[in-house]
């Protein structure tokens, strides 16, 4: 046990060391935590009116969703591939050092507890939002930041437990995902029967996610019931379900100690993926396999059969998204912008008065889902090819080079942005040039992330820092989407009075007009990108 | 065939090369041997295009970022980076195509003959193991025929018989009259083929050696190796240390 005191002993002060050697590292980390204590004095301090509260319900549901997404993929993860406790540092010293496998499992155990501890910090900013928008205590908000960490330790606990019990049992481990798949559909089936019961409005949804049946649901509804019982003051469910959460801890702390299992072949495996996967987010060279795990691909369609030179980059790009998802374009960020769009449509829809209610869903719509795009973008082809040589190797220019690696980037927020616009159109109706420019300025901030991407790779360099390219890139962006906004909202206040009804419409056509302009520019301009790889 | 004049390549203050100069001829297989840090990778990714530098760098008389140059130009990297959703043999068609090169299908059969992938030309590039990404990475290389080919520690992963192979097919483009550089720290791995060697230390080309002068004075190449990579480790070790 000496030895694992002194390894943590001598990281948390290397660490510490490391910040003060780096300027750069402790300017960020001071200014992280400063804004995070702004964030959270201002939450818990600030007696400005917020103006109308929302439902606390809608906190309930929200939450709910919110520990659904942060556990189901994680522990279906996890049967699989064991637990992230340890890193391939871990394993490689201290698996084959002659100390007991259990304390090392509770040396894990023991540091993912600090990384939880970490984490409250870190979202307790978040936490003090929802004092200003639910009227909660100070207490209640800390209440909420500590549930999701709870739910961060707990997924790891099952994670473990449910490892036990799949390992190298796979007709085993099939049935286990079979009740992991469970948990969300019984949320959500519980939702949809009440709805269809009693009505498909949104005071039915609000009730239906508060129900109290849906903290019946193992852990997830658990960790749920212990937060809305500290908050509602319901002692009888903190001392249930807190009950319930320690018993589940032991019992997977205790199968684990009584299982005769050699768990360091797993966990080696998973530790080998995951330093892999975090060297790469560090490194910025996201890779397919991040993305996709282990999944398996069906290989129906062969070869890229089209393009010559820097063409046959793009139908690469086909070939490779097709793989990915069947529908090529179609994919998992369709249905999130889809659901985030019907979600933004439902619940505006009974907020705003006709005739100027759908032209602003529109717009809020598009904001969010812009938002949400960003994230996306981060992964898109073209970045992943500048991680390998051949691009800057193969013989032609350098602009059709960025162009045709980027095209496949460009075209997806396009067809993303007409599927989810048509089918928030269905939901809510609408104008028609609102729904079309929507979906038009929804693909052109694909374009302004890619030109601020390229911009910043050009600065910073395309092997340079990921801090610094980040901030700038983030810089960039600000400064480049800014100049559009202002331009339609400055159109809107100059026809205010005449065409209101189709604000969406008069905002958005400057906004896309320079977004498209501007994005062409940069790819002019950052020609040379492709000249080397730095 | 390959001229490098002058290159140096700066990271900050850091000389990762220093005004370093050769020139290999067609035909010839030239080798940059040095400890780790010593440039040699450096020096490759610079005369692949790959980094900024200062100094020139000409490939078959074309500066070596020109289109003209990338032509002729194929480039085995240290670390093995295939597409991960694509597989062997659409590798193969990929450079083809991206190449525009005529009549590609019987040699990109046999360089994966050779390199044993032909039983994996229907795998995609995620599930291969290291080493048979290695592998793509030569047959991708060399699909284009080039006329200058650099190989950045290539035996590195490699099985014995692919190890083999290689060796035979550098011998076999010798003779074509390509030009090939191999950076190595392993000397004993290019011993049977090397026509010029370069050591380098600290960024810079310590010595320069063409193997008919070697075998005429019986110079022992490993010593002088050693010799020059080890002539100032008591300094640096007292350095490190203090």
């Amino acid at each position: 046990m000496n030895a694992i005191i002194y390894l943590l002993r001598k990281n948390v002060k290397n660490a510490i060391v490391d910040t003060i050697r780096h300027p750069m590292k402790l300017i960020v980390y001071a200014f992280i935590a400063a804004s995070t204590v702004f964030a959270v004095v201002r939450g818990f301090f600030s007696t400005e009116e917020v103006g109308d509260l929302l439902d606390i319900r809608i906190l309930y549901g929200v939450y709910l969703a919110l520990l659904y997404f942060i556990s189901i993929p994680i522990m279906l993860k996890g049967i699989s591939t064991g637990s992230t406790f340890f890193s391939m540092g871990d394993v490689n010293n201290i698996f084959v050092a002659p100390i007991s496998s259990k304390k090392i499992l509770i040396y894990g155990i023991g540091r993912q507890l600090a990384t939880s501890l970490f984490l409250v910090v870190c979202f307790s900013a978040y936490g003090s939002f929802a004092i200003r928008m639910f009227e909660l205590s100070v207490a209640d908000s800390i209440m909420l930041v500590v549930g999701i960490v709870l739910m961060l330790f707990m997924v790891q606990m099952m994670t473990l437990l449910l490892f036990c019990i799949s390992s190298a049992r796979p007709r085993r481990a099939l049935y286990l995902k079979f009740v992991i798949y469970a948990l969300p559909i019984y949320a959500l089936g519980t939702v949809a029967v009440y709805m269809f019961s009693n009505g498909l409005t949104l005071e039915n949804l609000y009730a239906a996610v508060s129900l109290k049946m849906l903290e019946y649901a193992p852990i997830v509804g658990w960790v749920h019931g212990l937060v809305f019982g500290f908050i509602s003051g319901s002692t009888m469910d903190i001392v249930v379900y807190a009950s319930l959460l320690v018993l589940s801890c032991v019992l997977s702390v205790v199968i684990f100690c009584l299982t005769k299992l050699d768990y360091y072949e797993d966990v080696l495996a998973r530790a080998e993926s995951y330093f892999e996967f975090r060297d790469n987010i560090r490194t910025g060279r996201v890779t397919d396999s991040d993305l996709m795990g282990s999944k398996k691909i069906k290989l129906r369609k062969m070869g890229i059969n089209k393009g010559k030179g820097a063409s046959a980059i793009f139908y690469k790009h086909l070939r490779e998204g097709s793989r990915r998802s069947r529908f090529m374009f179609f994919n998992i960020n369709t249905v999130v912008l889809l659901g985030v769009s019907s979600v933004i449509g439902l619940a505006m829809k009974s907020f705003f008065s006709a005739p100027y209610r759908v032209t602003v869903i529109y717009i809020a719509a598009t904001v969010i889902c812009a938002y949400i795009q960003f994230f996306f973008s981060a992964a898109g082809d073209w970045v992943k090819e500048l991680n390998k040589p051949y691009i800057f190797l193969i013989p032609d220019s350098a602009v059709k080079k960025l162009i045709m690696a980027g095209a496949t980037s460009i075209i997806k927020p396009f067809i993303d942005g007409a599927i989810s616009f048509a089918f928030l159109w269905i939901l809510v109706g609408g104008y028609l040039p609102d729904v079309i420019m929507c979906a038009l300025v929804y693909g052109s901030f694909g374009c302004i992330y890619i030109a601020s991407n390229i911009l910043a790779q050009r600065i910073v360099g395309i092997s340079g820092n990921r801090g610094v390219f980040i901030t700038f890139y983030m810089g960039i962006m600000v400064v480049l989407m800014v100049p559009g906004i202002v331009a339609g909202i400055v159109l809107l206040s100059y026809l205010s009075g005449y065409l209101t009804v189709i604000a969406a419409t008069i905002i958005g056509l400057p906004v896309l007009i320079w977004n498209i302009f501007i994005s062409f520019m940069i790819f002019l301009m950052c020609k040379n990108l492709l000249n080397n790889i730095e | 065939m390959l001229n490098v004049s002058h290159l140096t390549k700066k990271y900050n203050r850091f000389k990762a090369n220093d005004n370093i100069s050769f020139i290999v001829n067609e035909g010839e297989i030239a080798v940059l041997a040095g400890p780790n840090g010593a440039g040699k990778s450096t020096a490759i990714k610079c005369i692949a295009g790959l980094l900024r530098f200062d100094g020139e760098i000409e490939i078959c008389g074309f500066n070596n970022k020109s289109l003209e140059a990338k032509r002729v130009l194929g480039y085995i990297p240290e670390i093995p980076a295939p597409f991960e959703l694509l597989t062997v043999w659409e590798h193969m068609e990929f450079i083809a195509r991206a190449y525009r090169l005529e009549n590609w299908k019987e040699r990109a059969e046999e360089l994966v003959r050779r390199m044993e992938l032909t039983d994996k030309k229907d795998k995609l590039g995620k599930e291969l193991s290291k080493g048979m990404q290695q592998k793509i990475s030569i047959c991708c290389a060399l699909l284009i025929e080039p006329k200058l080919v650099l190989f950045d520690e290539p035996f590195v992963g490699l099985d014995p018989h692919a190890i083999k192979e290689l060796k035979a097919m550098l011998f076999e483009m010798k003779e074509k009259g390509v030009t090939i550089i191999i950076s190595t720290h392993m000397l004993d791995s290019v011993e049977e083929f090397w026509d010029k060697v370069f050591i380098m230390m600290d960024g810079r080309i310590e010595a320069e050696r063409e193997r008919k002068a070697v075998e005429k004075s019986g110079e022992n190449l490993e010593e002088l190796f050693f010799s020059i990579t080890e002539k100032n480790r008591p300094e640096k070790e007292q350095e490190a240390s203090s």
